[in-house]
């Protein structure tokens, strides 16, 4: 069953633990970036590994595909030739070009650990979650960022 | 022929030492050393880690890293540091020995029973920050469950940044109830404060008249209106507390926040008192006493009655230039784990790499030694044994008991916070887990948008910022979270610290929220 992190913005405490987690597994380089939304809500944003996934479709080397057996949409760093296309085109700006290494980066959900994404382990207040469909369904989100109380929002 | 695998690695679980949470994880061990830490979902923490505990790994294995005795920049002989300081051990009521952190309980006592076999007199911390002054509620143990079972909690400082892993039990137990109420007492408005039911916004560096007020004490209608606060909402805010069944106050102080450490530690001793609730306190690491304050060896080397310096731990003087300035004249020799400039220093070994205790918000926590010292790098009881080999026996200091002054106190300190302000702004110190040790980021100013349309200053401009004691770059971060006259900025760079002001009070070295000119830099 594919998984997918999942925000809960009423609990997000804007520490970045989830950026440090990512930026010292992969080299100084986070793939997860935390963004300051209106000076009130904090909000880490990474790779939604999209259904109809606009980077994949303007990449033109083909360097970005989706995984059939998990879903996931995986950059070849072998075959990225740096064009930034991607990072144009993707609609939630996550996808970062860094000029020193000149390919593109972005999340492939630590598809190396099996415990899962590091971001989410790491989130010291558990505003991020990795979750299937159904469990989503279950769980009640909270969004900070909507309105101000957010005792009012989780049990509206 | 022994064959490399990458793919194999091992985890050693250990505590990670940089701040009094105590949070439990894993060290990643691959044929090539650290690679990594892992996060193994026990303990307090549950695995969970802040951005300081990620970054374990690297600060082991940090580029500037010592591995020999450095002096004057040079690197010297281990044989020829041990032959200087035996000298001077000769006299040993011309030495001070200060300690800061980054020691274990066992490394600290044994540094106590060598002083006092040697005949030093003067020991002191040089943990020049105001949590260090926390140590005293660290005997108490606290729990989670002091937080679940509060009604309302008084916040000092910002916990979010300064300590994320107290931010889910926090979110989780204001979130439970409507009733439950959580104040937040602050200067400028930070993560922890956006999420307040009630954020008590004070003016720069004033906290401590907040928590007198508090507390009962009756500091005049002017002192009052000084912190921001009416006397009102502080009446109403005090006996809410004093009536709440069960109450709690998390504090969490930065450096150079507040006017008056020692007042704010004793507004908090005295609401303890007055409220009856427990004070939970968060510090990045538990500084150690020793028989005096630092501010009566700054006094004693003025008059050069002490001229050989050593100090343990890991911080000092490096971090603070301005007070090594004061100390031109003494020979200082302090351990460090990574390269520093201008004193002789010497390698140290990081708790990580240590076996022992360490003083946690939760109580004692054990260090297994999850990895042996860097190349070169010695322990402090291996470095007490070149001086004074076979010393097992252990004591403690306790560093005389501080008077204070409330009145006077008061008064100084509502004098500091009129001061009119024209040209300059108020820079405070503040702490941020993602800014440690310049491993994830550079500290940016956060400066008020008013400020800015002032100055001509726009976002991610570089700034200068300049005091009486130096000058650095910054780059601009425009945020309404601060008000206009005061800027903010993360104090864990020496270059950073070294523009704040101090002072001595009740001879405890204070850093202060310090005046400072800034200006865009083309």
């Amino acid at each position: 069953m594919a998984k997918r992190i999942v925000l809960d913005l009423d609990l997000c405490c804007g520490c970045r633990s989830c950026e440090a987690a990512c930026k010292a597994a992969f080299k100084g380089e986070a793939r997860i970036r935390h963004g300051d939304i209106t000076g009130q809500a904090y909000l880490p944003l990474a790779c939604k590994h999209c259904k109809e996934a606009l980077c994949m479709a303007a990449c033109p080397v083909d360097a970005i595909t989706r995984d059939e057996e998990t879903g996931l949409v995986v950059r070849s760093s072998f075959i990225c030739i740096g064009c930034q296309s991607c990072a144009f085109a993707c609609p939630f700006g996550v996808i970062d070009a860094p000029l020193v290494r000149h390919v593109s980066q972005k999340c492939n959900l630590c598809v190396d650990r099996k415990e899962g994404p590091r971001c989410v382990d790491a989130c010291s207040s558990g505003a991020l979650q990795y979750l299937t469909d159904e469990e989503i369904e279950l769980h009640e989100i909270g969004m900070r960022m909507v309105s101000k109380d957010a005792f009012m929002r989780r049990k509206a | 022929m022994k064959t490399i695998d990458r793919s194999y690695t091992t985890t050693k679980k250990t505590v990670c030492p940089f701040c009094s949470f105590g949070c439990e994880f894993g060290l990643v061990f691959n044929d090539f050393g650290v690679s990594g830490v892992e996060y193994l979902r026990e303990g307090n923490s549950e695995g969970r880690l802040c951005p300081r505990g990620s970054a374990a790994a690297a600060y082991l294995n940090h580029p500037k890293r010592l591995s020999m005795p450095l002096k004057d920049g040079r690197v010297v002989e281990w044989a020829k540091v041990v032959k200087d300081i035996k000298k001077a051990l000769e006299k040993p009521k011309s030495v001070a020995v200060t300690f800061d952190r980054n020691i274990t309980i066992e490394e600290y006592r044994a540094l106590a029973a060598f002083c006092k076999k040697v005949g030093i007199e003067h020991t002191a911390s040089t943990y020049c920050e105001p949590e260090a002054l926390l140590r005293r509620f660290l005997e108490t143990p606290s729990t989670l469950t002091d937080i679940e079972n509060a009604e309302m909690i008084i916040v000092v400082g910002d916990p979010f940044n300064q300590t994320p892993m107290i931010s889910k039990s926090l979110i989780n137990w204001k979130l439970k109830s409507r009733k439950n109420r959580l104040v937040v007492i602050d200067s400028i408005r930070t993560h922890t404060a956006h999420f307040a039911s009630d954020f008590c916004q004070v003016r720069a560096g004033t906290e401590a008249l907040a928590l007198l007020g508090l507390a009962g004490e009756s500091i005049g209608t002017d002192d009052a209106a000084v912190s921001g606060l009416t006397r009102e909402r502080i009446a109403e805010l005090s006996s809410s507390f004093k009536a709440a069944r069960k109450g709690l106050i998390i504090v969490c102080l930065s450096f150079a926040h507040c006017f008056d450490p020692v007042l704010l530690i004793e507004g908090l001793t005295r609401l303890q008192q007055h409220s009856g609730k427990k004070v939970m306190p968060f510090v990045e690491f538990a500084g150690f006493d020793g028989s005096h304050h630092f501010g009566s060896v700054i006094e004693l080397a003025k008059k050069k009655r002490i001229k050989h310096l050593l100090n343990f731990g890991e911080l000092f003087p490096f971090y603070y230039p301005q007070l090594g300035r004061t100390l031109k004249g003494v020979n200082i020799y302090a351990t460090s784990p990574v390269r520093q400039n201008g004193y002789v220093t010497l390698p140290v070994a990081l708790n990580l790499e240590k076996q022992g205790s360490l003083l946690t918000t939760f109580g004692k926590k054990k260090l297994e030694q999850a990895i042996t010292p860097a190349s070169g790098a010695r322990t402090v009881t291996d470095i007490i044994d070149y001086f004074s080999a076979g010393s097992t026996k252990e004591a403690e200091f306790s560093a005389p008991s501080i008077t204070v002054d409330v009145k006077t106190q008061v008064a100084s300190l509502a004098e500091k916070a009129r001061v009119a302000k024209k040209k300059t702004v108020t820079l405070l110190g503040e702490k941020i887990a993602y800014d440690f040790l310049g491993l994830l980021e550079a500290p940016m100013l956060k400066v008020n948008p008013a400020d800015a349309d002032k100055l001509g200053i726009r976002q991610s401009d570089t700034i200068a910022v300049k005091s009486k004691h130096g000058e650095t770059d910054l780059k601009a971060r425009l945020t309404h979270d601060t008000v206009p006259g005061v800027a903010v900025v993360p104090a864990e760079d020496p270059d950073v610290r070294g523009i704040f002001d101090y002072e001595i009070v009740n001879d405890v070295v204070c850093f202060i929220p310090t005046e400072v000119q800034l200006w865009r830099k083309e």
